[in-house]
């Protein structure tokens, strides 16, 4: 994926969780992660990337 | 003007200019004037002086007494530059102006990203240097007074309504009012460079479309002497003001530009008193270790917009700058798009009051400009989407991107400013490619539309003497060129016979340019010797490629070998508009 395209899919990503409000949002991104992790193919891949994103969620 | 307590002026003398006499304004009555500018600030001084560097005289009329106060735009770009240095205005700039190329963002208290524009040893110019808009706007005053002939500069000149003729065949009628006397002017074309709130647009009765709201930004320029270097510094949700974003550019003259935006809950007025502002910027010059030696200068509030006319022209006035368009303030595209309004109008508005081109080139202006207004839009907005996400789902997606940039390089891009670049007219009517039957993915770049790509070459004087130099040199206000690629020999013999006829016919100047790798004995009006084949490779040149090239430097056409009649008839379809007009003409 390039720059552009990368910045393109997450826009998208974001109107579609706007689109669908607040409260509508988390299970949107929850389907997303499902369909994320069916095409990723790679259940060792799939854990470090759940592992990841969860070691990210405090700043410093 | 007296600066606030705790205020400090700008280290500027803004001087300050007197009406034009009375009895010199009263023979408005007199002669239609070719060009009228209304408005002179960026826009209005720019057109002023690419008209006048061609020999095209015209008035300019600002409202004010001077140049304009308060920093305003501060980041110019290589594409900017690249027109003043046409403009002989460059020199001051480069040698006030401080040069950056890069950048750092930080979430919180960890650097995020940093990133650098394009930048390589074949430009000639910075990508962006900053410098306050009041010295950009004094140094093209001063460069205007030495076309003195050309350009009358009338201050203190208001004008109060446009009367008629705006889309009909006779001149136009404009109201203008100076102190204790006001009095009517007609001119064959009017261009309203009247900023932000154009009274021009308002006499039309014209609309700018777009959304008319992206943000609040306070912006302030502070006095502060400092070692930090001179680049783009941008805070999400910094210790020193939770929850919001701030920017911090370096000016000449140890002058800051501090800016942050302002909660849809927070009152405007409020929000730019001093009591409110000084605290926050003080707290973040503390938190980067800055301590408290600093002076305020000059507070704003900015309201970002994403708006634009549908169309530039309107009969005989044609609309450049902030009075055509308002971009969001990420990306510095607001006054480096007006500049590249100025340069894409002059020669066309040149060409048409010589008589030498049909005015409707000049709707090619327009559809070329409003083009690149959207694309500017479409940056600045996406932007301003993550500088000032506008709802959760940006808000809670650009978190998801501060807090993974640490450990994950690929989401960093979207962090990166976009910053201003020179834009491709894909769609205008002018490129010569189409008719000549090979689509847009056939055509090496650099495109029809695009800005030609300037290198280092050699030029060659009458004696074969070297001097270093760049392409784009080549170069001059209101004239096309061609460049030839090729081993070694002469231009096609053709090209001499177009240039007289093109001369006799119509007026134009064509310049014609040879480039090779080795010592070049062609009958070329400019030589260039392309050492090491940096420049042919640059252009995807094949042997005997032939590149037009506008008097803006974008690229009219190419040709894979070309002899006198395709160039021709491409600058004959651009002096008639484009192809519809020719065939009707």
């Amino acid at each position: 994926m390039t720059d552009s395209e990368l910045d393109a899919a997450y826009t998208a990503l974001c109107e579609a969780l706007a689109a669908a409000g607040e409260p509508a949002a988390m299970p949107l991104l929850a389907r997303f992660a499902l369909l994320a992790m069916v095409e990723i193919d790679d259940p060792e891949a799939v854990r470090r990337l759940i592992a990841r994103a969860a070691a990210a969620t405090e700043p410093r | 003007m007296t600066p606030a307590p705790g205020f400090v002026p700008y280290p500027f003398e803004f001087h300050r200019h007197a009406p034009p006499d009375p009895d010199v304004a009263a023979a408005g009555n007199g002669p239609v004037v070719p060009v009228v500018i209304v408005g002179g600030g960026i826009a209005g001084l720019t057109l002023a002086l690419a008209l006048a560097v061609q020999g095209t005289r015209s008035l300019v009329l600002e409202a004010d007494d001077t140049v304009c106060t308060g920093s305003r735009a501060i980041c110019f770009s290589r594409r900017s530059l690249e027109i003043f240095e046409r403009l002989g205005v460059l020199g001051p700039m480069l040698a006030k102006g401080l040069p950056w190329t890069g950048g750092r963002s930080y979430y919180r208290n960890t650097e995020v990203l940093r990133f650098e524009m394009p930048n390589d040893r074949r430009q000639k110019l910075p990508p962006m240097i900053n410098l306050q808009q009041y010295l950009v706007e004094a140094y093209l005053v001063e460069a205007i007074g030495r076309h003195a002939g050309l350009v009358e500069l009338r201050w203190q000149s208001r004008v109060t309504g446009l009367v008629a003729g705006a889309g009909g065949d006779g001149p136009v009628e404009l109201d203008v009012e100076q102190p204790g006397r006001s009095y009517r002017l007609r001119a064959d074309w009017v261009v309203a460079c009247d900023g932000g709130r154009s009274r021009l647009r308002d006499a039309l009765g014209l609309k700018l479309e777009g959304t008319a709201y992206e943000g609040r930004y306070v912006v302030a320029d502070i006095a502060l002497r400092c070692d930090l270097p001179t680049e783009r510094l941008a805070w999400f949700d910094p210790p020193s003001n939770p929850g919001s974003t701030l920017l911090m550019h370096r000016q000449p003259d140890d002058i800051w530009r501090v800016d942050y935006q302002i909660g849809d809950g927070e009152d405007a007025a409020a929000a730019v008193q001093p009591e409110n502002v000084l605290p926050r910027v003080d707290a973040h010059l503390r938190m980067i270790g800055l301590g408290r030696a600093w002076s305020p200068i000059w507070i704003t509030l900015y309201k970002a917009n994403a708006l634009t006319l549908p169309r530039y022209r309107h009969g005989r006035v044609l609309f450049a700058g902030d009075a055509a368009h308002l971009v969001p303030i990420f990306g510095v595209r607001g006054a480096n798009s007006t500049i590249d309004d100025a340069d894409n109008l002059a020669w066309k508005l040149a060409l048409v009051v010589a008589g030498r081109a049909d005015p409707a080139l000049l709707d090619s202006y327009s559809d070329e400009r409003v083009q690149a207004a959207h694309e500017n839009l479409a940056y600045g907005r996406k932007s301003t989407q993550f500088m000032a996400p506008p709802d959760f789902a940006f808000r809670t997606m650009r978190e998801a991107v501060l807090a993974l940039a640490v450990e994950t390089p690929a989401v960093r891009s979207l962090i990166n400013p976009r910053q201003s670049s020179p834009v491709r007219y894909v769609d205008s009517p002018l490129n010569a490619s189409r008719e000549e039957g090979h689509g847009d993915e056939a055509q090496p770049e650099p495109a029809a539309g695009s800005v030609l790509p300037s290198c280092p070459v050699r030029w060659l004087d009458a004696a074969d003497g070297e001097r270093p130099g760049h392409l784009a040199d080549m170069l001059q206000a209101g004239r096309f060129v061609v460049v030839h690629f090729a081993a070694e020999g002469p231009v096609p013999p053709a090209w001499r016979e177009l240039q007289k006829q093109l001369l006799d016919e119509c007026g134009v100047v064509l310049r014609t340019v040879s480039v090779r790798p080795g010592t070049d004995r062609s009958d070329a009006d400019l030589r260039a010797r392309d050492t090491d084949g940096d420049a042919a490779a640059l252009h995807g040149a094949s042997p005997e490629a032939a590149i037009l090239v506008r008097p803006d430097g974008h690229v009219l056409g190419r040709w894979e070998s070309a002899g006198g009649a395709p160039i021709g008839a491409a600058i004959r379809t651009c002096l008639a508009g484009g192809p519809g007009r020719l065939e009707r003409a």
